[in-house]
């Protein structure tokens, strides 16, 4: 099921560890997730330069935090006034 | 045709001084919806008197809408509650999933272009028909992955998503270039390929390149740099082949330049848009 592949995709983007076991058992791991055969069939033939780059990608994004701060938003509400 | 091609900037607080002292300059803006979720009645009153001075669309970011998995009510009622109280132009949101599985990943995802997610899309327009009383343009995303679990390109996608949601598409024309430049296809022959005729809004941006461990490189479309040239070449291709009237926007999210800069991108993208129609008339 999609919804599942989608669970998964943002495990391995997420979690640093769920990604290194993936890489040395790509099959193993995704079946042990529950993905069905097609997915699991999918996933051995992941674009695995993409996969690190939206992994970091997504990190470098969340480590940011919030994209707008408190003091920003009052500048904006003052440049309405 | 109808109307006219109309241009102007993502609405920024680093931006808004900026733009408030040019809004000859600037067509309208877009104002990212989730800044105002839950905010008070005071900065919804702010920001609907900014779109009273000057046209306003919405742009939402964390809804998540091309997914498998049915979008957050909540954060439905919550944007209801915004588009209700600003009444933009339109409102816009991606062709993404945004979590999974408990896991929010804080940023948009390239969701596998397949029929089931295809499925998923047309529930949640219809969630969000309910509760906005209106759907959503539909914005393509740009990805540094190609999609796991896809069976149809990228073009093949996002007609698809606009066939089976009668919907209008925002194409973000950095992110068409991004993705061709990544995997490798030719944008302007994905272009051709597009609904076009449901094309009422466009994005511009910039982007960067980044490597992987291995060396290779892909273009990251982080906002936070000038629109390069090929950007402009595909507004021009886009104008002479898309046959309504385009209101496009210049995305910047850090990095900011003088406001000048920007106008100036603005100004550039009018050439590219009149280049564009007067192909089309000659």
């Amino acid at each position: 099921m999609s919804a599942s592949l989608e669970a998964y995709l943002a495990r391995l983007y997420l979690d640093a560890d769920a990604r290194h076991a993936f890489a040395a058992d790509p099959r193993g791991t995704a079946s042990r997730a529950g993905l069905d055969a097609g997915d699991v069939a999918a996933l051995e033939q992941v674009d695995r330069v993409g996969l690190e780059l939206a992994a970091r990608s997504l990190q470098a994004r969340r480590a940011t935090g919030p994209r707008r701060n408190w003091l920003a938003r009052l500048l904006a509400r003052w440049c309405l006034r | 045709m109808l109307g006219h091609d109309r241009v102007g900037l993502g609405w920024r607080p680093e931006l808004a001084a900026g733009i408030l002292a040019d809004l000859d300059r600037v067509d309208l803006v877009e104002v990212i919806a989730d800044d105002y979720v839950g905010a008070g009645r005071g900065a919804l009153r702010a920001l609907r008197t900014l779109a009273i001075q000057v046209p306003l669309v919405l742009h939402g970011i964390s809804l998540g809408l091309a997914s498998a998995a049915p979008v957050d009510g909540r954060r439905l009622d919550a944007l209801a509650r915004v588009v209700g109280a600003v009444e933009p132009q339109g409102w816009s949101e991606h062709l993404a999933f945004v979590r999974g599985g408990g896991l929010d990943l804080g940023h948009l995802a390239a969701p596998p272009r397949r029929q089931a997610t295809l499925e998923g899309l047309v529930a949640n327009l219809a969630r969000a028909r309910a509760s906005v009383g209106s759907v959503p343009a539909l914005e393509n995303v740009a990805t540094l992955i190609d999609p796991p679990g896809s069976d149809r390109d990228e073009p093949a996608w996002l007609a698809d998503a606009v066939a089976a949601t009668g919907g209008e598409l925002l194409l973000d024309l950095h992110n068409l270039h991004a993705n061709a430049v990544n995997f490798g296809f030719d944008a302007h022959a994905a272009l051709a390929r597009l609904p076009l005729a449901c094309v009422r809004f466009v994005h511009l941006a910039g982007g960067a390149w980044i490597g992987a461990a291995g060396g290779e490189r892909r273009v990251l479309d982080d906002h936070r740099h000038d629109v390069p040239a090929p950007v402009f070449d595909l507004l021009a291709e886009l104008a002479a082949r898309a046959p309504n009237p385009l209101a496009v926007i210049v995305e910047r999210d850090g990095d900011y330049p003088p406001i000048e800069h920007l106008l100036a991108e603005l100004d550039r993208a009018r050439v590219a848009l009149a280049g564009g129609r007067a192909r089309v008339a000659a």
